[in-house]
Order: C-alpha cells, then structure tokens, then sequence
C-alpha cells in the first residue's frame, strides 16, 4: 500500500488539535457536570442550580453586565470605527493603533492602574458595579474597535457614491447602506465582549473589591470545592453564550467575511 | 494568578528541557528525586533579598541539594512547585499529581489524613537522641505540645492519631488586624474586638479575605462574643472551650453566621486576597484583617517607605492588633503523601529545621517558623532587643517580653526573656511575629469542618457574595430576555419586518406595472 499524499491530509493536525483541545474538554465538562461525587450520573446538580435563587440571581447580574457592557462598547466603538474608516486623514492608522495598543500592555497592569485611577478620584469601593463595567469597557473596546472597522473598510465606495446619486440624504445613506454592511462587524463584535464580560471575574474582583461576584467567578470558587458542580455551571454559561451568539447572527454560515474580520 | 500559574507552567517546560535531554544523554540511576509542593513565596530564594544579602547567595533548594549529596552521598534533584491555595493543592492530588513533601494548613492536614492521601512519619523522626534528627531537637516544645495533643480525627474516639504522626511543623502564626494608628486608635480597637468588622464608624475603611474559612472564623467570633467574654480564663479547660465555640457548625450557627456575615458584606470595603497591604499603606482602608506574616512583611515595607515592586513610598507607621476575646492560630506543615520517598522527605525537613536555615526563612518570607533554639533566639533578640539605657524612661517605654513558652528548653533559663520596645511589643511587629503565651492561650485552631457542613459552609458563602433577587425580579428579566430574543428572532426570519426600508410611496405599485407592460 502506498500512501499518497492528499490536501486532506493537511487538515490533519488541526482534526487532532480540535479533537484534544475542544471536543475532549468538553465532554469532560458534560461528563463532570452530570456525576455526583461518587461518580453516579446525577442531575442533582442541575436541579440545584436551577432551584437556588442565589445561582439565577448571578446569571442574571452577568448578564445584566455584559448587556451593558456590551451595548456601552458598541456606542464608543461603532462611531469611533466608522470616522476611522470613511475619513480622507492621512496616517489614520496611528489612531486606530492608540485605540488598539493597550491590548498589548499586561492585562493585569492596566486593571491595576484602573485601580489606582478609581481610588483617587474616590469610586474604588464606593460604586463596584459601575467601577466594574467601567473596567470592562475600556478593557474589551478594541475587541469591539477592530472587526467594526475592517467590516466598515471593506464597504465598497461606489455604494456611498449610487446611495449620493440617487439623491439620498447622509443619513439615509448611513440607515441604508453604512449600518446593514456593518451588521456582520457588529455581530463578531458583540460576541467577542459579551463572553468575556460574563466571565473575567479578575475585573470584577479588583475595582469591585471582590463585592461584585460574576458567573466566572462562581466558576472559579467552585473548581475549588466541587467540580461537578463547577462543570454544571460552566456548562450553562456555555449555552447562554451559544444562545446569545446564535441571537446575535454569530453562526449564519453566509457570512463567512466574519471570519476574515477576527 | 491564572496567568502566573501559566508562565510557571511554560517556565517549568522550558526547564524540563535540557532535564530531558540529559537524562535521556546519560541517565544517572543513582539519581534521587524529591517533589516538594509549598506555598507561592514561601521559601528563601536565594539572591540580594535573601538572609547574606549577596547576588549569588543560592536558594535554600540548591543548599540543600548539595547538602544531601554531601551527606548522604547520593545526588539528589528537586522538583519544586508552588500552589496558592490549600483547595487547589487538593485538587492537584486529585487529579494524581504525585508529589513526596506538600506544605498545607492544619485543616487541610487533618482533611488528607481523615481521607487516607498520608502516610506518618518514621517513628525515629520524632527522637531527638538520633543524630540528623534537626526537626526533633529544635522544634519548639509549644509547637510540639500543639502538634501532639491536637487529634486527627476529633469525631472518631477510636483514632487515637495526631497531628504529630503525619505532619511536621513550618510556619505558624495568628490572626489579626494590621491598621493605621493616624486614623485608629488602639484604645478604640479595644473596645470592639472583632465588631470592627461591623462597626458603622469604619464603614468601607475594612477589608477581610477572599476565603470563606477566614471570614466566618470572624463571623463566629462576632456572633459568639457574649458567650466567649462568659468563659473564665483561668479555668483549665478554657482553650478546649473556646475552640468549641468557634467550630461551631449546626444549623442554628450557620443561621446566625449568616446574618453578621451580610451585615459585614454592608460595611467593609472589600474582599482581598493580597490587595489589602498596598491599599492599607495608601490610605484607602484603614484597617485591614491579616495573617500574622502577612502583617510583619507589611509593616516592614510601610516603615521603609517601600511598595512590594521596592519603588520609593512614604513611610507609614502600621501596627497590629489581636483582638481581646480571641483569635485564630493557625500552622502550616510538611506532610508527605502515600507513595513519598520518605527518606528523602524528612531528610528536607530536618535540612529546614536546622536553627541556620530556619532563620534564613524566616527572614525571606517573614513568618515565624517552628524552630526554637539559641540561633533562632538570638535572630529575634537581633530584631527585638533593645537596651533600657538608652531609653529616658525606661520603667515606662521598655518591658520584658517573655517567649519562654516558645523557646522552652532549647535554651539556657531565662534567656527568651528580653528587654523589647513597650510598643513593639504591645501593637507592633513583635507582637504580631511572636505573640505571647497570654495571646496563644486565647487563639482556638479551626478544624476541618467534614464534608457536609464544608458544603454548607460554601454555600452560604457564595449567598453572601452574590446579590440574590427576589424571585418576582428573576422572573421579570427572564421574561424580559424571553421577549427580546423573540423579537431578535422575528427580525431576523420574520422577513416581512424590515427596519431600515421605509415604505413604498403611494402610487409607487402602479408606475412599476405600467413599467412591466
């Protein structure tokens, strides 16, 4: 028998790394999250979850917070995106690079600095939720800056120059043309500040001073005490976000620019 | 910590490496392994921090390397790594991790043992008349006293097991609360005790730990603090009865616990794990619950005028206070897993309790380690002692203080009483670095609590944390949701709705049929 090499055979080491990296744990997560203690499948932990008002309440804190977070991002991001993309300036990339290089300073630095910001002008355990979000929305904004930008980039200029002709206003033009074009941008943007903001409980932790407790953090604690459990509750964020991404338009196989965006 | 763990973990691989490949070039059968997992920052590193204070000064692993093979004549290799806490060191065991020396707290110690992960130690280690026995022949007979009568298993009278049989003593502490005297008054402290906590005058000026064992250890003390005051010091069984009251874990505690853990929740600033000491020093929170330690390093640094990065700070006087009903005494200790290469374990024991290398720790990571002795002694007399001369008054600004319970008879009668500083040894670091025997008497050990009321105990924690809504709250914003992802959902396949596409203008129909004729 001889082996002949095929293109196939180049999907290979992904199949591998898919199968080890995210199909595997996540099974381990099912399996974990339906066993008691004694390793007997249970849906003990389910029901718990499901019957203790204090576990509804921080699903829906979380997503009280990554709704906002969210919705704050988009509202800096998405006119931010647009002026960058549509403006004549020359070197316009040296502003998209100041928006975007904080992602490349230590993620713990700049909460920390956050920090000190917050204590001296006096918020820092006075206002945890609004220090949180705060935290959030200045950590995730590029997240949300750069897919909206490439998306707007990409917008033929001949469309602005028909939606003119055909003597539509600018902001016809921008209902119109501007904003059904960025949707896919929105969409990929949208998606990558919400999960994040439902888990990074290390924001949560340093301008909430601990007080403010996120569905990650929750995830954390109990990985410290009761896996199964743990396992329960990861695995119910995970459908919340497929959810809201699915919401979102996050999985539309047409739209396969989004890819490219990311 | 995530990220930290992960940088260890790519440190850890790119270190094995070169380990691999000179095994693998010429593997050394004779070569010894010992697999030590211990604390982050929890052993002298070597280097200008260290006790010589010179660049090369090697870490207390390679002096210890060297000295085994010195010793015994048999290469010995370390692997070393570090947890952060006694839960996820539990879950590495779990997971199969097999390590020979783990470094956890008494509670921890008494849950591996319970559960069958430990093995005792030889019955030799404990005899002092063995030459190499370091450990036997300096541990502090308080801390043996501590360590022999304190019994693994309280519920099962049948096991007569200690925590002497599986565990051997490192660092050991209490706990406390570091504050600001140019916002606190000690006097004031005084009068509260532990009702700081909830006191409305400190109102977001206090934080406690991030851990839910620290937290209700204060809540019982709050809750229970009539009757504790009740007890009568003088009595013989004051301690056993102390220590009762705040292990209590019935329903009714859990109940009352409750209620002054929320009321806390409302007054302090803050949970922290180890944001406290910087925050305490810029004056955000005024006083800040502490392991005693913990309190000495921040004292230390606050007076130098340094942060922990050893930037420039101005220098803030801290002190300490051990509230007057009670405390919590805690210890940390060497236990060596089933499986251990026992040899080689308590061959690092007895390496870390020679008077030498107990203070070289002690120095680097500031905690008051187990071992007694002339060398120890005179470490803390070098730290301590002052000379009564030079005081103006000395009837009033200089006491004895008096460690003889610590040092016992590792040294010459009389000599662990010495001359210190009133205020050292009254609110400052002394104080909290060894207290005295008046302090340890009033401090109870928190033992494991048993599966079912851990449970308990966790969840009620995380009620604590977390905001909980009214069940009519979560029903509105689930309908809510409900309703927004529905109208999502219909714009997206509804089709017929189409938001950015106003309506066509009348008339608009017929031009396009007479267009299409």
């Amino acid at each position: 028998m001889r082996l002949h090499f095929s293109r196939k055979m180049l999907g290979i080491p992904y199949a591998v790394f898919l199968l080890f990296f995210v199909i595997l744990p996540m099974l381990v997560i099912l399996f974990y999250a339906f066993t008691d203690k004694q390793m007997h499948l249970s849906f003990g932990n389910f029901i718990r979850f499901f019957s203790d008002p204090t576990k509804l309440s921080t699903i829906v804190y979380s997503l009280v917070i990554a709704f906002i977070t969210t919705a704050v991002s988009l509202l800096i991001a998405y006119p931010v995106a647009y002026i960058l993309a549509r403006s004549k300036m020359k070197k316009k990339f040296v502003i998209l690079l100041l928006f975007v290089t904080p992602m490349w300073i230590n993620f713990v630095l700049r909460i920390n600095a956050i920090r000190e910001l917050l204590g001296w002008v006096g918020l820092l355990g006075e206002a945890n939720y609004f220090n949180t979000i705060l935290g959030m929305v200045y950590d995730f904004l590029p997240f949300m800056i750069l897919p909206l930008y490439t998306t707007m980039l990409k917008i033929d200029e001949s469309l602005y120059e028909a939606s003119s002709d055909l003597g539509a206003s600018a902001f016809t033009t921008f209902t119109r043309v501007t904003l059904p074009l960025s949707m896919p941008g929105v969409a990929s943007g949208i998606t990558m500040v919400f999960l994040p903001s439902m888990t990074n409980y290390v924001v949560s932790d340093m301008l909430g001073n601990s007080k403010v407790t996120i569905i990650g953090k929750f995830i954390y604690e109990y990985f410290g005490t009761n896996w199964h459990m743990g396992s329960m509750v990861a695995l119910i964020l995970l459908i919340v976000v497929f959810l809201s991404t699915w919401l979102t338009g996050g999985l539309k196989e047409d739209e396969t620019v989004r890819g490219a965006n990311l | 910590m995530k990220l930290k763990r992960f940088g260890a973990l790519a440190l850890a691989t790119l270190a094995a490496i070169p380990t691999l490949m000179f095994t693998a070039g010429c593997s050394n059968d004779k070569t010894v392994t010992l697999r030590i997992f211990n604390w982050e920052e929890y052993i002298d590193e070597g280097g200008e921090d260290s006790w010589d204070g010179t660049e090369d000064a090697p870490a207390m692993i390679q002096r210890f390397e060297t000295w085994y093979e010195e010793t015994y004549g048999t290469p010995i290799r370390v692997e070393y790594s570090t947890f952060g806490t006694n839960e996820d060191m539990y879950n590495q065991l779990q997971l199969g991790d097999e390590y020979d020396l783990l470094c956890p707290s008494e509670y921890m110690i008494m849950k591996l043992a319970a559960e069958g992960y430990l093995q005792p130690y030889d019955a030799s280690f404990h005899d002092p008349s063995i030459e190499g026995n370091y450990y036997a022949q300096n541990v502090s007979p308080y801390i043996r006293n501590m360590f022999e009568s304190n019994r693994i298993n309280k519920e099962d009278a049948s096991d007569p097991s200690t925590w002497a049989d599986y565990a051997a003593g490192y660092m050991w502490g209490v706990t406390g609360f570091t504050y600001n005297p140019a916002y606190v008054e000690g006097s004031e402290l005084s009068e509260l005790g532990w009702d700081i906590m909830i006191d409305p005058q400190f109102k977001n000026k206090v934080t406690t730990k991030d851990n839910v064992r620290d937290s209700y250890f204060v809540a019982l003390a709050i809750c229970y603090k009539d009757e504790i005051e009740a007890l009568d010091p003088t009595s013989a069984d004051y301690n056993a009865r102390l220590t009762e009251i705040l292990n209590r874990t019935d329903a009714e505690t859990i109940e009352k616990v409750e209620a002054v853990m929320r009321e806390m929740d409302e007054n302090i600033y803050g949970y922290e794990t180890d944001t406290g000491k910087a925050d305490i020093v810029s004056g955000k929170i005024w006083l800040n619950f502490a392991w005693s330690g913990d309190a000495v390093y921040a004292m230390d640094l606050a007076e130098a005028g340094e942060d922990e990065d050893g930037n420039e700070t101005e220098s803030t006087l801290l002190n300490f206070y051990i509230p007057e009903s009670c405390a919590n005494l805690w210890f940390d200790g060497w236990v060596m897993p089933k499986g251990a290469n026992k040899q080689a374990a308590q061959a690092f024991v007895n390496f870390l309790s020679m008077p030498e290398n107990a203070v070289r720790n002690m120095y680097y990571i500031g905690y008051a380690g187990v071992i007694a002795g002339e060398e120890v002694l005179d470490y803390v007399k070098e730290c301590y002692e002052v000379d009564p001369a030079e005081y103006e008054n000395p009837d009033e600004e200089v006491v004895d203080y008096d460690l003889s319970y610590f040092f016992g008879d590792t040294v010459e009668e009389d000599n662990a009483i010495f001359p210190a500083d009133r205020v050292q040894a009254e609110e400052r670091q002394l104080h909290a670095h060894y207290p005295t025997y008046e302090v340890t008497r009033r401090c109870a050990v928190m033992d494991y609590y048993g599966e079912e009321a851990n449970e308990t105990i966790n969840e009620l924690w995380s009620r604590i944390k977390s905001e909980t809504l009214d069940a009519w709250a979560i029903v509105v914003i689930c309908v809510g949701i409900v309703l927004v992802a529905g109208a999502v959902l219909y714009v997206k396949f509804g089709g017929k709705l189409d938001l950015f596409r106003s309506r066509p203008k009348k008339g608009y129909h017929r031009i396009r049929q007479e267009n299409c004729r």
